[in-house]
């Protein structure tokens, strides 16, 4: 019992937060990441994803409501306190000057005055990251799909030897053939399972937020639509996030895996 | 897995350890070994010879009058070499900071207007304030136009970093446009201290336009030491912190960097230099720009070695112009600041041409 209140215990919390950018509005938004826990925020292009992640990292100021991180308002704590209890991935990073991967996978930690272990983590948290053989090359030197691989070591690298922090990603595999994306997610899955860090990511593949996460959060119009456990109960409300229709289908392992079809044959099936 | 991991790191680690220890201290030194050269050699250069009995006379404590080659050597071309070195690692600093600050190797100080802007501020207090009736001590002239230099550079400074987010956030070509905008306004303001200046102010201001080593002594290069030693100590502290800046704003601040801060703290130390560089002698261009491309062509682009070496590089860069701008039509010395210009300007040119896929 005391073990099930430990884990249920609220790492971020959004009360009633919502934005403005431009002329357009986001939110409210009412939601808590518990410890530990993976989220992944879905929702067609535009929707609102990203904004959401920036209110979540304090990139992006609210215009009302409250966030709190560890039960403390996100706003009093100092970046060098947050940067040692979470990491942010933003979508596309490029690094200025050509900087070598290792240097930028090492910046990950640049805000620890004294840091004796950096070349070993520097080096595990490349290898964790598919990154290994890119190590002492220009970042402006490798591919898109590279560029991520080094970025995501970065992130590791940030939280190496901490525990119960909080990873917030936007779209770490979207420039990753399907191998390596598959890879990667069980490296980031296996990197937060070991230290017990949350993670909330922005996907674009429906059954990747399936598999590896095991709440997904709902975006469309700036609103969240719904806030759901990743199971075959979701399906319904990911059809109307996206307006297509879900076929399930179950491996061997007995995953449950979806794979969209037109929005037109879907309309038949409601007619 | 976390087998594959740790074995899948170890061919890096000897060879990352075996680049790190090689040839990273490497091109300090080489520079080092080059700038003490080039300052020994070109004391031999002018229109008076010196010759090795010159060097010796430091350790001459009889009461003897000096002869004149040696007096030359001591006390006109020994200054003035040193100088020419602590003026180039300013700018090399400046410029280093500069393109570290707006994430672009393209970002000078010069073509930013900031040099322009502390070229004007000091040529309205040579003529404004000389013209104004106030008792100012003959102590403090000294100092008036450093302030005022420094004070244009920062205004010119904190201009560039408000106008070019607010044009076009993140984007070389809003901030070079910028930089041209601060350039003309500088030009103006200049050209209205022309028409409105005295025929000795006159003098006084095209010294600012045309950049010359011509005030050095020992006393200017001891003030400027003393102004290098600490903006260096200052530098040592953020340098981690300026390569964390080159992964963009947002990330910087993601790993702990208060990137505000950092920000203004560059830009100050940027118009410090900029300025007392300016106010001591005058508009010198490019190798604020060409010191850092040059170490970072060579050795690679971790600002924790591109600041130190394009200070030695400006130095010795400025060092070698400066000699042979005093040299080449003796007894005429050109201002260096001309040649500088005439070297740098193509050099600029070439660079455009290798970002042209980024400027777009």
């Amino acid at each position: 019992m005391l073990m099930k209140t430990t884990t249920q215990q609220s790492l971020l919390q959004l009360d009633a937060v919502c934005a403005r950018l431009g002329k357009k509005d986001f939110g409210p938004f009412n939601l808590t990441i518990a410890k530990a826990e993976k989220v992944a925020i879905l929702g067609p292009s535009g929707a609102g994803k990203s904004t959401l992640l920036k209110l979540l990292s304090r990139e992006l100021k609210t215009s009302r409501g409250n966030v709190a991180f560890q039960s403390r308002a996100l706003a009093s704590w100092s970046l060098m306190e947050l940067s040692r209890l979470r990491a942010v991935l933003p979508q596309n990073s490029d690094v200025a000057f050509g900087l070598e991967t290792d240097l930028v996978i090492s910046l990950g930690r640049v805000s620890r005055a004294h840091d004796p272990e950096l070349s070993n983590i520097v080096r595990q948290a490349a290898g964790m990251a598919h990154a290994a053989h890119l190590l002492g090359r220009r970042f402006d030197s490798l591919s898109g799909g590279e560029q991520a691989r080094v970025q995501l070591a970065r992130i590791f690298a940030q939280l190496w030897d901490q525990r119960d922090g909080l990873i917030l990603v936007d779209e770490p595999l979207a420039a990753l053939d399907p191998g390596l994306q598959f890879d990667l997610l069980a490296s980031l899955e296996e990197y937060a399972t070991e230290r017990q860090h949350a993670i909330v990511a922005i996907l674009h593949d429906i059954n990747h937020a399936m598999q590896a996460f095991e709440r997904l959060l709902l975006v469309k119009n700036g609103q969240l639509v719904a806030d759901i456990a990743s199971n075959r109960e979701a399906v319904p409300a990911l059809e109307d996030l996206y307006d297509i229709a879900l076929t399930c289908i179950h491996n061997e392992e007995g995953d449950l895996l979806v794979t969209p079809l037109r929005a037109s044959s879907r309309a038949r099936k409601s007619a | 897995m976390k087998a594959s991991v740790s074995m899948a790191g170890e061919l890096p680690q000897s060879l990352h350890a075996k680049r790190v220890q090689g040839s990273r201290p490497g091109l300090l030194l080489v520079l080092a070994i080059s700038l003490i050269a080039a300052l020994l050699l070109s004391v031999q250069f002018g229109a008076v010879p010196v010759k090795l009995q010159d060097w010796l006379t430091l350790f001459n404590f009889s009461d003897e009058p000096m002869t004149g080659s040696s007096y030359v050597l001591w006390n006109i071309r020994l200054p003035r070499a040193l100088f020419a070195v602590l003026v180039g690692a300013a700018l090399g600093m400046s410029g280093a900071l500069t393109q570290g600050l707006f994430r672009n190797p393209l970002a000078d100080p010069n073509l930013l207007g900031v040099t322009a802007g502390a070229a004007a501020a000091a040529g309205l207090s040579i003529v404004v304030l000389s013209g104004l009736p106030l008792p100012i001590p003959m102590s403090w002239r000294m100092w008036i136009l450093p302030v005022t230099a420094f004070s244009g550079a920062l205004l010119v400074c904190f201009a560039l970093d408000r106008v070019a987010r607010w044009i076009s956030p993140g984007s070389i070509v809003g901030l070079l446009l910028t930089g041209i905008a601060l350039n003309a306004l500088a030009a103006a303001v200049l050209g209205l201290c022309t028409y409105l200046a005295t025929d000795e102010q006159l003098r006084n201001l095209s010294f600012w336009t045309l950049g010359s080593l011509a005030g050095a002594s020992w006393l200017a290069a001891g003030l400027l030491l003393t102004l290098l030693l600490p903006a260096w100590w200052w530098v040592r502290r953020m340098i981690s912190a300026m390569n964390a800046l080159a992964l963009g704003e947002a990330a910087a601040a993601h790993v702990g960097i208060d990137v505000r801060r950092l920000r203004s703290q560059v830009i100050v130390l940027v118009a410090v230099l900029t300025g007392f560089a300016v106010a001591w002698c005058g508009m010198i261009s490019f190798i604020s720009l060409v010191a850092p491309h040059l170490v970072r062509t060579m050795g690679g682009p971790d600002q924790r070695q591109v600041i130190p070496r394009s200070m030695l590089m400006g130095g010795l860069l400025l060092l070698v112009a400066d000699t042979v701008a005093r040299c080449i039509a003796i007894p005429a010395e050109v201002p260096v600041g001309i040649f500088t210009a005439l070297l740098g300007s193509p050099f600029f040119l070439i660079l455009l041409r290798n970002a042209r896929g980024r400027l777009a």
